[in-house]
């Protein structure tokens, strides 16, 4: 197992208490746990996941430890080794932790542990995620709104529950934007893959769509390549993608995984987590937001698209 | 699927997609080809595909041009060579572990350095090769831009197939490899150096798996990622199975690969009903039948994975 271990002992900690007293309170320190399945500078889904957690330490002035690219096989060992070394809260960034969460729970009553995109709490599991319809619809509305072609299309990774959600979404905003619209969807089975992820990016545009909206991990990057080439436009996902390609991107998806991480530790910390899930929508900013527009959204569609958002959290329309 | 029969722009796109899916575990499956056929496993083409990446987008960055980027990535895959030979012909020890070693070193040597030298600037795009039409071939219907508007890899990828299709066969120095390959024994005592043909044919090796690295980064995306050989040097070694250790058979599996990696991504739209997966596991599907219809017709070269000592057994 490729296991990188760093325990951090956050900085605010350090610059309060000398040596001789974090020693003394180390005990009873808070410390919390998050073993990824990807590398922490994806740009994506896993660095947003440990930076989550680095932040929150940080805040908390709490201890962490992580470990990255933790293959399937290897996660149910690596979460009860944190257990069993005593970290507080252990966290499984990735739904595919469901499986092994629930295989070693029970063994650590003591223990609460985090699913993030999980869709199963228990005792002392808790899960957490984001309404992915809900911002998958704005996203929609939005490109429908900009598209020229009136075509769009969204890039997964594998279909998995939340992914083929946000897919959703997007597909029925887009629609309730433009009515005689259509949306492609092409999964490439591969989180990594840059080539795959640009050339399924340029085989959607080869079809007619303008805008694309991709959402694997490291992929992405060669999704918004492919479409910066073409000259079309993108979404961009969990952070404001507009900084890192300005010409492309129209607007992000922010599902703000540091932030949400930030909010559940906090509680976790306080004592406050229970086994239940807890789901980011628009109505918390915080984590779950609209990013920076791009001039080639129109001001109108602006205006439009920030009423509508006071209509989702209202809850007065269907997003998937 | 039907537009590719009446529209040619469909097709062109099609097939385009399929070559540039295919020209990274083309390099790296012909690299595979010139280890193999001198006795050692070549399981590091991963690692050389991920270290050319590597080195193609520092020298890149570094330089301003993608020549620099070329030379840089060819080099870091050679490196990576250097050591699974100094591994597995210098010090004997089995060729499987050295190359999956190897595999994990480039991983994490690579997104380590990577960190360190691209750092925020990760997401910018690298200078590359852009697309050189030829005059006249260009213009022949659909095939034409598919195969001669492309970029200077590619067209390094046309010579280098049918060259060391050539030096395999027709050559001394290929005599020589295919000679060590299937029996060490005979061709030391002809007297040639055994452990100096293994040590070049995997130099050799890395560097071209090292080239499809560089056509990652370098005609493709423009940008590194972290394990952005994402399993590429393992389908090149399926392939250089089903092409039963010959560069054109290679050649041709990789194209096969490709086109059902393409077809993966275009047929989805028109029969969303056929799993997406179905298509990720024909590579691999095709390998096995492939081991299976040419069960006997065909082996490996006789001596590929035993070490050799002069004298030794």
């Amino acid at each position: 197992m490729r296991r990188i271990l760093l325990t951090c002992k956050a900085l605010a900690v350090g610059a309060a208490l000398t040596a001789a007293s974090v020693t003394a309170t180390f005990a009873e320190d808070f410390k919390v746990a998050i073993v990824l399945p990807g590398v922490i500078t994806d740009g994506s889904f896993n660095q947003a996941g440990y930076e989550g957690v680095q932040r929150a330490a940080e805040k908390l002035g709490i201890d962490f430890a992580y470990s990255e690219k933790t293959a399937q096989p290897d996660q149910p060992e690596a979460l009860s080794d944190y257990a069993r070394r005593g970290y507080d809260l252990v966290i499984g960034h990735g739904g595919e932790f469901q499986e092994s969460v629930d295989r070693i729970a029970r063994r650590f009553p003591d223990t609460k542990f985090l699913i993030v995109n999980g869709t199963e709490p228990g005792d002392n599991v808790a899960t957490m995620s984001f309404d992915f319809p809900a911002l998958g619809y704005v996203m929609g509305y939005v490109s429908g709104k900009t598209s020229e072609t009136g075509k769009a299309g969204y890039v997964g990774a594998q279909k998995l529950l939340f992914y083929v959600q946000l897919g959703e979404g997007f597909e029925k905003g887009f629609m309730d934007a433009r009515p005689d619209g259509e949306v492609f969807t092409a999964w490439t089975n591969d989180w990594d893959d840059v080539a795959k992820g640009k050339e399924a990016a340029l085989n959607l545009i080869s079809q007619g769509a303008d805008v694309i909206f991709p959402s694997m991990d490291n992929a992405v990057v060669g999704s918004l390549q492919g479409v910066k080439e073409k000259g079309a436009m993108a979404i961009g996902i969990y952070y404001d993608a507009i900084a890192d390609w300005p010409d492309t991107v129209i607007q992000s998806a922010i599902f703000d995984m540091r932030s949400a991480l930030g909010e559940v530790i906090a509680k976790a910390q306080a004592g406050e987590l229970e086994g239940t899930s807890y789901i980011f929508g628009l109505e918390t900013p915080v984590a779950a937001r609209v990013g920076s527009y791009s001039d080639r959204v129109t001001e109108a569609t602006q205006d439009e698209v920030t009423a509508l958002i006071d209509k989702i959290i209202a809850g007065e329309v269907e997003t998937h | 699927m039907i537009d590719l029969l009446t529209d040619p722009q469909a097709l062109t796109d099609f097939l385009s997609t399929s070559l540039r899916l295919s020209i990274p575990i083309i390099f790296a499956a012909v690299g595979g080809v010139i280890s193999e056929r001198s006795g050692v496993f070549n399981i590091a083409l991963e690692g050389c595909i991920l270290g050319g990446a590597f080195g193609a987008a520092v020298g890149a960055y570094l330089i301003g041009h993608p020549v620099g980027g070329l030379l840089l990535g060819v080099f870091v895959a050679m490196m990576a060579g250097l050591i699974l030979a100094g591994l597995a012909v210098g010090l004997a020890i089995n060729q499987l572990v050295a190359g999956i070693a190897i595999n994990i070193l480039m991983l994490g040597l690579t997104s380590y350095l990577a960190r360190l030298i691209l750092g925020a600037d990760a997401t910018s795009t690298l200078p590359g090769f852009g697309p050189i039409a030829i005059p006249g071939l260009s213009a022949i219907p659909v095939l034409g831009p598919v195969l001669f508007e492309q970029d200077l890899l590619t067209y390094l990828m046309y010579l280098l197939v049918p060259l060391s299709w050539w030096v395999i066969y027709k050559t001394p120095w290929g005599l020589n490899l295919r000679a060590i390959g299937d029996y060490p024994v005979a061709a030391d005592s002809a007297g040639i150096s055994v452990p100096k043909v293994r040590l070049f044919a995997v130099l050799a090796s890395c560097a071209m798996a090292g080239l499809g690295g560089c056509y990652l980064v370098l005609s493709q995306v423009f940008v590194f990622t972290e394990h952005m050989s994402a399993g590429k040097g393992f389908i090149a070694l399926a392939a250089l199975i089903l092409g039963r250790w010959n560069p054109i058979g290679a050649l041709l599996a990789c194209l096969f690969f490709g086109l059902s990696d393409a077809m993966q991504l275009r047929l989805q739209f028109n029969s969303p009903d056929v799993p997406y997966q179905l298509f990720s596991m024909v590579p691999f599907l095709a390998s096995f039948l492939a081991l299976v219809v040419f069960a006997g017709k065909v082996r490996p070269p006789a001596a590929i994975g035993i070490r050799y000592e002069r004298g030794g057994k």
